[in-house]
This record gives structure tokens, C-alpha cells and sequence, in this order.
């Protein structure tokens, strides 16, 4: 039996906000990392929730190429927390705030 | 082909000063600019146009190449010259070797930067009044402002920056106006022009094919496109109040880009007033004539004033060339021949003798460290040579007969006196009493530095101005460097002052090719 | 034969002026390289400038003319022509002769005056000189009123450049810029009065049918001196009449200027500034005889103007009241002269004014031979007084000075104006044609002839004061009793300017013809009534008669009794001033009487506080309002153009507050951006609805 779309959006919507809190709540550059997996991972459910319900593979596949995009995106992302953390010696972010005017 | 030599010679010369060693760039830039310089006089001499560039006349040197399609429009590459341009042109070849040999004692840092960037200099200027296609036309109206951003930026006085930036900002932000404005026009032409050629756009303006654009009509819009671009060109002149760029740049610039500025940059705003406020909208400026005027005169009243109250010997001249701009203006709306082609006439005579000025002052301070008229005097028994050329100049800059500038104002209050706007004879009438006040203040100046006692106050470095006095016996001046011109800072003063004078007494040298080059713009209507 | 040398004497015509001119290029560039520093190629220039214009002056007696155009500066098919021409009729022809000779003596005379004294800068002043010469002389047979303004210009450049010559002082550079700025001042008004005349006549020229004066009178002749437009000429809204009136006020700025007429006359007592040799040419032939000759010139263009003679008249006879009585009670024997200078060309004025247009011309000569006399005379004196010029320092010179005394008697007796020296005819005629006109109908002219005739006394007075102080009596100092030698170079000018002082009169013995019916005794007035047609004096009559209304009146009916009367009068004033001066300085040791004139001396020797008045002028007007525009430039005008800057600069500083570089705050704001998006969006697009 199939689950109805509007619950997939439902489970969609509130992971996004749950990232969405996290940004915008959250000091530790870690935390900020993985509310952004969060986002895309509610992007990527609504991706596959459309593409079961048209019968159409294209949402899949872009789930899968955002799932690589945000593991490339992670990459980065701990790498610039590093230097941040040899830098400032935190991944605190509102500390590292030298280039603002 | 004999414009692009011109161009690409300016050119070269710029990158081969950019590699070759500062000990040589001096010499090896004069030498490099007598070539243009030479290539410019031949042009002149078998000079073969006639009629006026923008109204079908016969170009002389022109050629035209398709260079890119754009949508609807094409851009050519189209240069040529007319009786108005020609004349400039030389005066740019001119100038530009007298400001190289100028520079040999004053610049004594990054010497082949500094040669370079003339170089380039010339060969935009050159590019803006050979230019006739306005997208060509305006990549060498604004390529002009780079060089002299970093001319005066780099080499200039201790608030250069403050003043590169405020003639960078200054004429930037005046281009943009004009830009607008003669893009309102173009639009507003449509279909009728498929390329934008200056001479095309010229002649069907005044054919009348302007339609309305946004709503509005073409009389409106004429009238604000008009306003847009006097705007944008009154600031490059300078036209009172949109002149205070010109004096900060020049006391910060160098002395021999001062004789640039002064000599040619100020002329490529008169120059394209004429090229496109009062060839391409001739009604609208004879209808505003009396407003322009007024402009005019004030710029020369107040100009004059300004450089009355002055100290520094550059400011002086700055102000006074805003004084002498004016009488450009005023020739250009009285649409004579002795007004327009007499406003020709004086762009190059200005750009002599306030070139000659310029050159004269950066000399006395190569060698007194100060310009400021308090602060030396009796020059003329240190500096003989020095002290007849400022003397000559001086007096060619209040218009003494047989000097250029006498024969530059003189025709400009003969042709305005009459001209058909209401209140010209006033106008002229009053503008001619700047010719009382320019005396006033250059005879203040020179008695003050140039005669009277010898003394000059210099600042030692430690701390306090110290004054030294020559006392009768003018020979002991060892205790003060202060000793006669080097012939290489002489020379060129002596080139400006013999043009000045030789245009003074044979005018038609150049008056009969402007003339020729005016009359076309006089008659045959103003649509 | 006779017309070939007629016309060859016309062609080479322009070397009076090329001469000089080359010698001012050869001593500019060669004189130091030149034995005397290039006064051997002025006296040779001039000199020949002085052949030239003799053989010029024969041909024009020979009845001959020429006016012709030589060099056109500019060729112009449809609009003014501008060009430099010659024009040879009797009045040019006699200046030329007049400036030449002077030139060429003062010239002579530098060479003991400049040379002997082993001046500096001796190229530079030769160079002056022959600039000055040349300047003068292309002005004088200038043919159109566009070359007369071009060499006026000049002519005052020359004065600026040997005024100053001494430039290491700080008084000669400031006399030169105060010369300069005073006659530029006038100048300022003749440009106006040339650029008008062209656009209203499209011509400068002054003789011929096409000539300005010409076509002014024909319109007037035409209009009825009312209405509009006369005869197509653009009279800028005025009637002709008033028109031609302007423009001959306009032209009057500049002679007012150059001449040194009141109110413009108080750069000449300064120009003294300069070296003495220099004084005598400004004065006697050149730069202030310019004004006046360029009203003789024009002529027939003033003579149409009731208006514009009049002020002539009364301008002429106030300055040369004025300017005498400032002279009384100067000590330097240079500002004497000075302002003997200004009052003698206030006759010439009142007697060009007063429609005697013969007598001018006549005064204008022998005042250039009188005045160059006293002038080189005073510069004599001021050699053997090793360069001092106080006249209470001398005295008692005419011992050790016979021939300057001599000259400078002759000069001072026809300064005086008394007989039979020249000035007395020259000035006696002024006065006459002043009285008569004056009685004939137009009263205004005898309140210039009072004035004249009361600065005769005044002239006598101070010319003799001089002549008594400086020569007579005991020498009062050292100098005074051992003066220098003089050179043959400095005697041989004042040996024939005396002469000619002495005797220049006779050329026109108005009083004697009149009383014996000698009509051809008043040979300058043949003279100048032959040439060309239109600058004739028959012509000048004619035209003051029919529109100035000048008529000739007579005292008591009698034209014998008038000339008579005439002569009487102001030959027993100037003796009467005369005697007053011997009576109060004739003794061996004269007490200074000037002192007694207590407040009038301050106020004269402060001359009326003319250059205070003007320099409070200048000063107000001038740097007054040139600082306030100064101050209202830089905070106003530049000000707004900061203000621009400043408020982009501000605004920016402000807005950038918003970058805090805290990324949470970033995204707050990126979230809160596309929420208040998708709210306007979705309000506009109706999908709440």
C-alpha cells in the first residue's frame, strides 16, 4: 500500500525547518553542517516521494546527484572548519568575524 | 591608413617606454613622440579635407571598416578629419612633446611609467578628435581618463589622491549623463540609423527624423537629451559650477601633465559641444542661446575673480583657463563664423599659451620647491630666460596683439557682439571685461614673483621656512640653488611661445581650415 | 617718373616701422653681443624710420595719398575683414616724421643717459625702445581702427616692459603694472567701441567712401539724426544719432586712458618709475600722444557727435586745469613734468573737443618737440646729478650747464606758452578755437575755455618754479656744485629740440594771418587741408558746423579784435604766473612757499587722493569680491560637490553595519527575505485568496 504524498511533504517540510532552526539557532559551524544535511535530505524525500508517485525515475537520480553534491558540500564544509578551528581556535561562528567592514 | 599609423605610433611608443629603463625613458620619449609629432605636422601640411565632418563634408584621411554587427546596429571602425579636428590633433602632438621634455627634470621616479602613460595619453587623445563613430569616439573619451588617473595619482602633489579621485569620479559620473542623453537621442531615432555614425546621426537629427520615445516627443525629448549632454561635457570644459575638479587636479598633477590637462583635456569638452550639442542640435542651442551664454560669461566673470583671490601661482592659471573655456562657450552659440570658428581658434591658442604657463611655472618650482606668489620674488634676475618666456606667456594669455590669444578672443567678441540671441552684445560686452581682469592678476603675479628684490622661502626639511634674500649683489646666490633653466626645460617653452606667436600674426595657418570646416555648420538648417 | 618715385616712396612705406622692429629683434637676440648693446642698430633704425618718413612727408606735400591694405590677417568672403594697411595723408605723415625724430633723438640720448651710466640689462632696453618705436609708428599710418587697437595694445606693452625696467626695485614693476592695468581699464571700453563699429558698420576702415566715418555721416545725413534703422546699418536699438554717441564714448575710454585724462591719469605721474629717456618718448611722442592722435584720426567720426565732443572739451580742459595745479607744488623735477604732461594733453583734448581740430594737431607737434626737450633736459640734469631728481638738491646749474640750461629755457618757455615760442601759438589757437565756437553758440565750450585759460597761470607758475629751483640761485648741495659731464650724445638731442621748440611755432602763425590777412601763413593748416577727401580739415569745419552746430562767434563783431584779445589774455597769464614764480623763487637761496598753502598742499600733494580713491576701488571691487568668490567657491560650490561625496561615503558607512560577519545573521536575514518574497508574491498573485 502506498503512503500518500501529502505525508511525505508533511515529513519533508518539518525536516526542513528542523534544518532551517538549526542554521539559524545553532553557533557550532558542526551543527550548522549537519542542518544543512538535514535541508537537502528534505529536499531528496520530496524528490523521491514525487518521482514513486509519477512513476518517473528523473527524482531518484537527482536524489542521488544532491546526496553526492552534499557528501562533496560536507567535504568542503570540514575543511573550512578546520582552518577556522586552527584560526580561531573554535568553530564557534560568531567569532570569526574579522571580514565584516 | 595615416590616423591608425598616428594612433598605433602613440601606442607602440607607450609599450616600448613601459619595458625600457628608467635612465633612458626621458630622452627616449621625446625622441619617440617627435614621430607623431612629425607625422601630425605632415597631415597638416597636405591637409586636403573640406566642409564639416558631421555634415557630408569631404573627410580627409578616412577610412571605414565594419567592425562588429549588434543587433539592429553596426559598429564601424571610422576616423577621419575635418578642418575643426585637424588642428587639435596637432595641438595634441604638440603639446605632448613639450609636456615629454617638460617632465625630464621634475619626474624622477618610475621615469618609463610615467612616459608610457603620455604615450598612451596621446594616442587617446588623438583617438577622441579623429574619432567618428560614437562607440569608437567614446572608448577614447573614456580611455582618455585612466592614463591621467595614474599620472596625477602616482606622480602628483601630496593630496594626489584626493584630487585623481575626484577627476576620476568627477568626469566619470559627467559621461554617464552624457551617455544617457545621447542615447535617448539614438533610441529616439529608431529604424532611420543602422550604425551609430556620429556624421549619420548628426545629419539625421538635423534632418528632423527624430521621433518620440516613452511618450515623449521630439522636441522634448531635444531639449533633454541637449541638457544631458551640456551637462556631461560643461564639466570636462570646465562651465561654472561644475568646474572645482579642475583646480585640485591641477595643483596636485605634475607639471607636465598640468600642461596637458590645461592644453588638450579641456579642449576635448569644448570640442565635443561642438561635435554634438551644437552641430547635432543646432536649434536647441540657438533657441537656448541666451542661457548659454549666460553660462558663459559667468564662467569667464567668475573664473576670473577666482583667479584674482589665488596664491598659487598653478591655481592661478587653473582658474584663469576656466575664465578662458568661457569665451569657447560664448563663440560656440553665436553661431558666426567669426563666433564658432573664432571659439576654434581660441581652443588651440588656450591650449598653446596655457600650456606655455603651466610649463613656465613647473619651472621656477623645479627649482624654488614653492608656488605660492608670497613666497618668492625678483626670479627675473635668477631665471632671465625663464622669467621672458612667463612674461611673453602672460601677456599672450591677456591677449596682447599679435599673440594667438588676442586673435582667439578678438574673433570670438566679433562674432558674438552680433550674433542673433537676445542680449549678445551685453553678453559679449561684459564677458570682454575679463580681458581687464586677467591682466589684473597675472601682472599681480608676476610683479610679486618675478620682479622686485630677489628672495625666495623655501622649507629646509627642518621644520621652518627659512627666507633667503639675495641681496645687490645677485652673483653670491650660491647659498641658494637657485640658478638658471637647463636649455631641455627652455625648449619647449620656446616651441609654445614661437606657435603663439606665429598663429598670432598668420592666423590663417589653422583659421582657414576651421573656418572652412565652421561655415557648413552656419547655414543649411537647423531642423 | 615723378608717379614711380611718388609710389616707390609709398611701397617701402612699412619699413618706418619694420626698421625699428628689427632692431628690437636684433637686440633682444645679438645685443649683448653688439658693441653699445644694440643702440647703434636703434639710432640706425630710426634714423632711418626718420628718412623714410621725411621722404614720405615730402610725397604727401607733393599732394599724393595712399591707403591701401597690406597684410590681411584673416581672409573672410562674407563677414569683417581684418587687416593692417597703410593709410599716408598729411596728419600720418606728419606724426610719422614727429615719432621718428623723437625716437631717433631719444635713442641718441640713451646712449649717454643708459650707456654711459653702465646700467644692466642695456639688450632688454634697446629691444624696448625699438618695440616701442615700431609699435607707435605701424599705429600711426594705420589705416583701420582694428590695426589702430592692435598696435594701442602694444604701444602699452612697450610702456609696461621699460617702465619696469628696473625691476630689481619694487617701485618700477609696480608703476608698470599700475600703467598697464590703468590704460587696460580704458582699453577695455576702445575694444568694445571696435568690435561694435564692425558690427555695426561691417568696416574700420578711415578713409575712403566705404570708410566708417563716411557711412556714420551718410546715415545721419539720411535719417534726419532720428528712427530706427539708418540706412541698413544695426544701430542695436538705439537711433543713429545716440548710437554713434555711444560708440564715440566707448573709443574715449581708451584715449582717456592712454592720453592720461582725468579720471584715468594717475598711472603717468607713476611711470616716472622709469628711466628718463623712456619718460621723454611716452610723453612727447608716443604711448599718451596715441590717445590723442587716434581722436584726430577719427575725426570725422566725432565731429558728428555734439555729445561726444562736448564731454571731450569739458574732460580736456578739466584735466588740464587739474593736473596743473598738482604740478605746482611737486619737489621731483620728474613729476613736474609729469603732470605738466597730463594738463598739456588736456588742451589738446580741449581743442579737439572745442572743434579745433587744426589747433590739436598743432599742440601735439610742438608739444612732442617741447616736452622730449625737457624731458631729455631733466634727464641731463638728473645724469650731472648722479641720479637724483629732488629740484630743492640743485640749483645754481646754469653756470655748470650752459647748453641743457639754454635747451631746457626754450622748452620751458614754450611749455609757458610764451612768445613767440611754440607752445604760445599752438596753445593760443586752442584757446582761441575754444572761445570762438564757445561765443558763436555753444556756451558749454567756454567753461572749457575758462579752465584752460586758468591752468595757463598755473603752467607758468610751476614751469618757472622748476627752471628757478633747478638752475638758478646757489647750488644747495654738493652734487649740485660739482655735477657730472655730459657727453656729446646727451647735448646734441637738447641742441636741436631746443631749436625746434623755438621755432616749431611758426609753422602755423594763426594770430599774425589773421591780423595782416596772411592767410598762407598758417602752413599747418594748408597742410592738413590737403589728401584725401573726408580727412580734410575744410571737411572736419563742416562737419562740426552742420552736426555739432559749431559756429564761429567773435568778441564785439571783430575777428582781428577776437585773435587779439585771445593771445592777449593767456600771454599776459602765463607771464603773470611767470613773474609770480620769480617773485617767490628767484633769490640765491628761495625758501620752500609751499609749506604756507597748508591743507591745500597735503590734498595737492596727495593729488587729490585720486590713487587712493582708485586703489580703495580696486581694492573693494576687485580682490574684495574675487576673495568672497573665492569663499563661496571652495565652501559652497565645491562644498556640494563633496557634500555628494560625503553623503555616498556616510550612507555606505551606514549600510554596511548590516554585514555583521556572524553567517547565522546571514541567514536569518536570506530566510526572512524569502518568506517576505513569497508573501508579496503570493499577496499580488491572489493565492490566499
Amino acid at each position: 500500500m502506498a503512503v500518500a504524498v501529502q505525508y511525505y511533504l508533511l515529513l519533508s517540510a518539518a525536516m526542513f525547518c528542523i534544518g532551517l532552526l538549526g542554521i539559524l539557532t545553532r553557533r557550532n559551524a558542526l551543527f550548522l553542517l549537519m542542518s544543512v544535511e538535514l535541508m537537502l535530505n528534505a529536499a531528496n524525500i520530496n524528490l523521491v516521494a514525487f518521482s514513486l508517485q509519477y512513476g518517473n525515475l528523473t527524482g531518484q537520480v537527482f536524489s542521488l546527484f544532491v546526496t553526492a553534491l552534499a557528501a562533496a558540500e560536507v567535504a568542503l564544509g570540514i575543511g573550512i572548519l578546520l582552518v577556522l578551528y586552527r584560526n580561531f581556535g573554535d568553530v564557534d561562528i560568531t567569532k570569526a568575524t574579522t571580514l565584516r567592514w | 591608413m595615416i590616423v591608425e599609423l598616428l594612433i598605433g605610433l602613440c601606442l607602440l611608443g607607450s609599450v616600448v617606454l613601459f619595458v625600457a629603463p628608467s635612465r633612458y625613458a626621458g630622452r627616449l620619449a621625446a625622441g619617440w613622440s617627435l614621430l607623431p609629432l612629425a607625422l601630425s605636422l605632415f597631415m597638416y601640411a597636405g591637409f586636403s579635407g573640406q566642409g564639416n565632418a558631421f555634415l557630408g563634408g569631404q573627410l580627409a584621411y578616412e577610412t571605414t571598416v565594419q567592425w562588429v554587427s549588434l543587433g539592429p546596429y553596426t559598429l564601424n571602425w571610422h576616423v577621419g578629419l575635418d578642418g575643426i579636428s585637424m588642428p587639435l590633433i596637432a595641438l595634441s602632438t604638440v603639446l605632448t612633446t613639450a609636456a615629454i621634455l617638460s617632465a625630464w627634470t621634475p619626474i624622477e621616479d618610475r621615469e618609463n611609467q610615467f612616459y608610457g602613460l603620455v604615450l598612451f595619453l596621446e594616442a587617446s587623445l588623438v583617438g577622441v578628435f579623429a574619432a567618428l563613430d560614437f562607440f569608437v569616439w567614446f572608448v577614447f573619451w573614456e580611455a582618455v581618463l585612466v592614463p591621467m588617473y595614474f599620472l596625477i595619482a602616482i606622480w602628483g602633489g601630496p593630496r594626489r589622491k584626493y584630487a585623481a579621485i575626484k577627476f576620476f569620479v568627477y568626469t566619470n559620473v559627467a559621461s554617464l549623463v552624457m551617455f544617457i542623453g545621447f542615447f535617448a537621442l539614438i533610441f529616439g531615432l529608431g529604424d532611420s540609423i543602422g550604425s551609430l555614425d556620429m556624421p549619420a546621426i548628426a545629419q539625421a537629427l538635423r534632418a528632423g527624423e527624430l521621433g518620440s520615445l516613452a511618450g515623449v516627443g521630439p522636441a522634448t525629448l531635444k531639449t533633454l537629451a541637449f541638457a544631458a549632454m551640456f551637462a556631461g561635457f560643461a564639466v570636462k570644459v570646465p562651465v561654472v559650477p561644475v568646474h572645482t575638479w579642475l583646480p585640485d587636479a591641477h595643483v596636485e598633477a605634475p607639471t607636465p601633465v598640468s600642461v596637458l590637462l590645461a592644453g588638450v583635456l579641456l579642449k576635448m569638452g569644448t570640442y565635443a559641444l561642438l561635435r554634438f550639442n551644437f552641430t547635432m542640435l543646432a536649434d536647441v542651442a540657438q533657441r537656448y542661446a541666451a542661457i548659454i551664454a549666460l553660462f558663459a560669461v559667468v564662467s569667464v566673470i567668475y573664473g576670473a575673480l577666482l583667479a584674482l583671490a589665488q596664491q598659487d601661482l598653478k591655481r592661478i592659471v587653473a582658474y584663469s583657463s576656466v575664465s578662458s573655456m568661457g569665451y569657447v562657450i560664448l563663440g560656440l552659440v553665436a553661431y558666426t563664423v567669426y563666433g564658432v570658428g573664432g571659439a576654434t581658434f581660441q581652443m588651440l591658442s588656450h591650449g598653446l599659451i596655457s600650456g606655455l604657463l603651466f610649463a613656465c611655472v613647473g619651472v621656477i618650482y623645479n627649482t624654488t620647491h614653492t608656488r605660492m606668489v608670497d613666497d618668492m620674488s625678483g626670479m627675473a634676475a635668477r631665471m632671465p630666460v625663464t622669467t621672458s618666456m612667463f612674461v611673453a606667456g602672460a601677456f599672450a594669455y591677456m591677449g596682447l596683439p599679435l599673440t594667438s590669444g588676442f586673435l582667439g578672443e578678438y574673433f570670438v567678441f566679433l562674432g558674438t557682439f552680433h550674433a542673433d540671441f537676445p542680449g549678445a552684445a551685453w553678453f559679449t560686452a561684459i564677458a570682454m571685461f575679463g580681458i581687464v581682469i586677467v591682466a589684473g592678476y597675472l601682472l599681480y603675479a608676476m610683479q610679486r614673483t618675478l620682479f622686485g628684490p630677489f628672495g625666495v622661502a623655501t622649507d629646509h626639511g627642518d621644520g621652518g621656512a627659512v627666507r633667503t634674500d639675495g641681496g645687490e649683489d645677485a652673483d653670491s646666490g650660491a647659498e641658494h640653488d637657485i640658478k638658471r633653466a637647463a636649455a631641455h626645460d627652455v625648449v619647449p617653452l620656446a616651441m609654445l611661445l614661437a606657435l603663439v606667436i606665429v598663429l598670432g600674426v598668420a592666423p590663417e595657418i589653422s583659421f582657414g581650415m576651421i573656418r572652412d570646416a565652421v561655415a557648413p555648420l552656419l547655414t543649411g538648417g537647423a531642423g | 617718373m615723378v608717379a614711380t618715385i611718388t609710389a616707390f616712396a609709398f611701397e617701402v612705406a612699412p619699413a618706418i616701422a619694420i626698421l625699428p622692429l628689427a632692431s628690437f629683434v636684433i637686440a633682444l637676440f645679438a645685443g649683448k653681443y653688439l658693441p653699445k648693446r644694440g643702440a647703434l642698430a636703434g639710432i640706425a633704425a630710426t634714423g632711418g624710420s626718420l628718412l623714410l618718413s621725411l621722404w614720405v612727408a615730402l610725397t604727401v606735400a607733393g599732394g599724393a595719398t595712399y591707403n591701401e591694405e597690406i597684410y590681411s590677417l584673416v581672409t573672410t568672403p562674407n563677414t569683417f575683414d581684418l587687416h593692417f594697411g597703410l593709410l599716408l595723408d598729411p596728419l600720418s605723415a606728419l606724426m610719422l616724421v614727429i615719432v621718428s625724430l623723437v625716437s631717433f633723438l631719444v635713442h641718441l640720448f640713451s646712449l649717454g643717459y643708459m650707456n654711459d651710466e653702465g646700467e644692466a640689462g642695456l639688450p632688454r632696453y634697446y629691444a624696448g625702445l625699438g618695440l616701442f618705436s615700431f609699435s607707435m609708428l605701424a599705429f600711426v599710418f594705420a589705416d583701420n581702427l582694428f590695426m589702430s587697437f592692435v598696435f594701442f595694445e602694444l604701444v602699452g606693452l612697450c610702456s609696461w616692459l621699460l617702465i619696469g625696467h628696473w625691476y630689481r626695485e619694487d617701485a618700477p614693476p609696480s608703476a608698470a603694472k599700475k600703467a598697464f592695468l590703468v590704460t587696460r581699464f580704458g582699453d577695455y571700453f576702445f575694444l568694445v567701441g571696435v568690435v561694435a563699429i564692425f558690427a555695426t558698420f561691417g568696416t574700420t576702415v578711415f578713409a575712403g567712401p566705404e570708410s566708417f566715418p563716411t557711412l556714420a555721416e551718410e546715415a545721419l545725413a539720411g535719417s534726419g539724426g532720428a528712427g530706427g534703422g539708418a540706412g541698413g546699418l544695426s544701430t542695436f536699438g538705439f537711433g543713429p544719432g545716440a548710437w554713434f554717441t555711444i560708440l564715440g564714448f566707448l573709443v574715449l575710454g581708451g584715449v582717456i586712458g592712454k592720453s592720461a585724462q582725468f579720471p584715468l591719469h594717475t598711472w603717468l605721474p607713476d611711470a616716472m618709475e622709469g628711466p628718463t629717456p623712456v619718460s621723454a618718448l611716452i610723453h612727447a611722442a608716443t604711448m599718451v600722444a596715441a590717445g590723442v592722435y587716434l581722436v584726430a584720426r577719427m575725426y570725422g567720426f566725432y565731429a558728428l557727435s555734439p555729445t561726444t565732443l562736448a564731454v571731450i572739451a569739458f574732460v580736456g580742459g578739466f584735466t588740464a586745469l587739474f593736473a596743473a595745479s598738482m604740478a605746482v607744488v611737486k619737489r621731483d623735477i620728474k613729476q613736474v613734468l609729469a603732470y605738466s604732461t597730463i594738463s598739456q594733453y588736456g588742451y589738446m583734448m580741449l581743442g579737439l573737443g572745442a572743434g579745433g581740430y587744426v589747433a590739436a594737431v598743432f599742440h601735439l607737434m610742438t608739444h612732442a618737440f617741447f616736452k622730449a626737450l625737457l624731458f631729455l633736459g631733466a634727464g641731463a640734469v638728473i645724469i650731472a646729478m648722479h641720479h637724483r631728481q629732488d629740484m630743492w638738491e640743485m640749483g645754481g646749474l646754469k653756470e655748470r650747464l650752459p647748453i641743457p640750461y639754454y635747451a631746457f629755457l626754450s622748452g620751458s618757455l614754450a611749455l609757458a606758452g610764451i612768445f613767440p615760442f611754440a607752445g604760445f601759438w599752438s596753445k593760443d589757437e586752442i584757446l582761441f578755437e575754444a572761445l570762438v565756437h564757445g561765443i558763436g553758440g555753444s556756451p558749454l565750450l567756454l567753461g572749457g575755455y575758462l579752465m584752460g585759460l586758468t591752468a595757463v597761470v598755473f603752467t607758468g607758475f610751476y614751469t618757472f618754479r622748476m627752471v628757478l629751483l633747478t638752475f638758478h640761485g646757489e647750488p644747495r648741495t654738493h652734487t649740485a656744485r660739482n655735477p657730472h659731464d655730459l657727453g656729446w650724445s646727451v647735448k646734441t638731442p637738447l641742441a636741436v629740440l631746443g631749436i625746434l621748440a623755438a621755432t616749431a611755432g611758426f609753422v602755423n602763425m594763426v594770430p599774425v594771418g589773421t591780423i595782416l590777412g596772411l592767410e598762407r601763413i598758417e602752413l599747418l593748416h594748408g597742410w592738413l587741408d590737403h589728401g584725401i577727401s573726408g580727412l580734410t580739415v575744410e571737411h572736419y569745419g563742416e562737419l562740426t558746423h552742420d552736426f555739432a552746430g559749431y559756429t564761429t562767434g567773435a568778441l564785439a563783431g571783430s575777428e582781428v579784435l577776437t585773435v587779439l584779445l585771445s593771445a592777449g589774455i593767456s600771454l599776459a597769464l602765463a607771464l603773470a604766473g611767470a613773474g609770480l614764480a620769480w617773485m617767490l623763487y628767484s633769490g640765491p637761496n628761495p625758501e620752500a612757499h609751499t609749506e604756507r598753502l597748508g591743507d591745500v598742499r597735503t590734498l595737492l600733494m596727495n593729488n587729490y587722493y585720486q590713487d587712493e580713491y582708485q586703489v580703495w576701488i580696486a581694492e573693494t571691487f576687485g580682490t574684495g569680491v574675487a576673495r568672497l568668490s573665492d569663499r563661496f567657491d571652495q565652501s559652497i560650490v565645491d562644498g556640494a560637490v563633496n557634500g555628494v561625496s560625503e553623503v555616498s561615503l556616510l550612507s555606505g558607512d551606514r549600510i554596511r553595519r548590516i554585514q555583521t560577519g556572524i553567517v547565522s545573521n546571514y541567514a536569518t536575514l536570506l530566510t526572512l527575505g524569502l518568506v517576505v518574497l513569497l508573501l508579496t508574491v503570493g499577496l499580488a498573485g491572489g493565492w490566499f485568496l
